[in-house]
């Protein structure tokens, strides 16, 4: 069998290297931290059936409420924003690598990418605004809305 | 081809149900999520639903993506892969029937 050139080894934008490798290697990196992440919030969130107790009035209580107290400390909403950060970088090199799928976008990969990141960054402020709001103020900006939905 | 070809639909599923999730729970209610607001929520036929689609992707994305990290570095050859494909798939239906049943008495 012979080797092939070195050539056929780029898709047509250069062999990648350099910031189409930082984006491969974050992109791995987010996606372990994100599996650890899903089976650890898989475990907790169910553990919320353990301990549920009703008192006299009727009020449905768990050790969970407990535990979402810690979970709106501080220390643990900006980890939660860093979560949210970290899932939308993933989620939208995902997408520009859906798309390089398709062929689209191979030779622009660089711009995508920073669009990607642009749009991470849009939307974390948008979580930041609310978790700040949040953590000033004991509610959240738009809770009122929540009544809405359900 | 089929785990390439799941991997891409389970990531839009990802996309859709995560942003929803992400809105009701974590926007429009946070600070309030003691067990009776998720209950109430659960209530709802329809976000019992979406969690339950969450679940099943999320954790065939998740499995399959460490899959492919695993099999860049240790498990390329066949047989080793046939280990880690079979320990893959008991973890998953596992993590799948253990998260049905924690949401089991929405679900009935």
């Amino acid at each position: 069998m012979s080797s092939k050139p070195r050539e056929t080894a780029n898709v047509g934008a250069g062999l990648w290297k350099g910031q189409g490798m930082w984006a491969w290697l974050l992109f791995r990196a987010s996606g372990l931290l994100l599996v650890v992440y899903l089976f650890a919030h898989i475990v907790v969130t169910s553990m919320s059936h353990f301990g549920v107790t009703v008192d006299a009035a009727g009020n449905t209580t768990s050790w969970y409420d407990k535990l979402m107290e810690f979970f709106d400390s501080p220390v643990a909403v900006v980890l939660d924003l860093c979560l949210v950060g970290v899932v939308l970088y993933h989620a939208l090199n995902g997408v520009r690598i859906i798309l390089m799928d398709f062929g689209v976008g191979i030779k622009q990969h660089k711009i995508i990418f920073w669009i990607c990141m642009a749009v991470t960054a849009a939307c974390v402020a948008i979580f930041a605004y609310v978790a700040f709001y949040y953590l000033a103020n004991e509610i959240g900006p738009w809770s009122s809305l929540a009544e809405v939905v359900s | 081809m089929w785990a390439w070809l799941f991997q891409r639909i389970t990531a839009v599923l990802l996309f859709l149900c995560l942003a929803l999730h992400l809105l009701l729970t974590h926007i429009l209610n946070i600070g309030n999520l003691g067990y009776e607001n998720v209950a109430d929520r659960l209530a709802h036929a329809s976000l019992t639903a979406v969690d339950i689609i969450l679940l099943a992707a999320a954790i065939y994305h998740a499995l399959n993506g460490l899959r492919m990290v695993l099999m860049d570095y240790w498990f390329g050859r066949r047989n080793l892969a046939l280990g880690l494909n079979v320990f893959l798939w008991v973890f998953g239906l596992a993590a799948m029937g253990y998260g049905t049943w924690a949401l089991w008495p929405w679900i009935s």
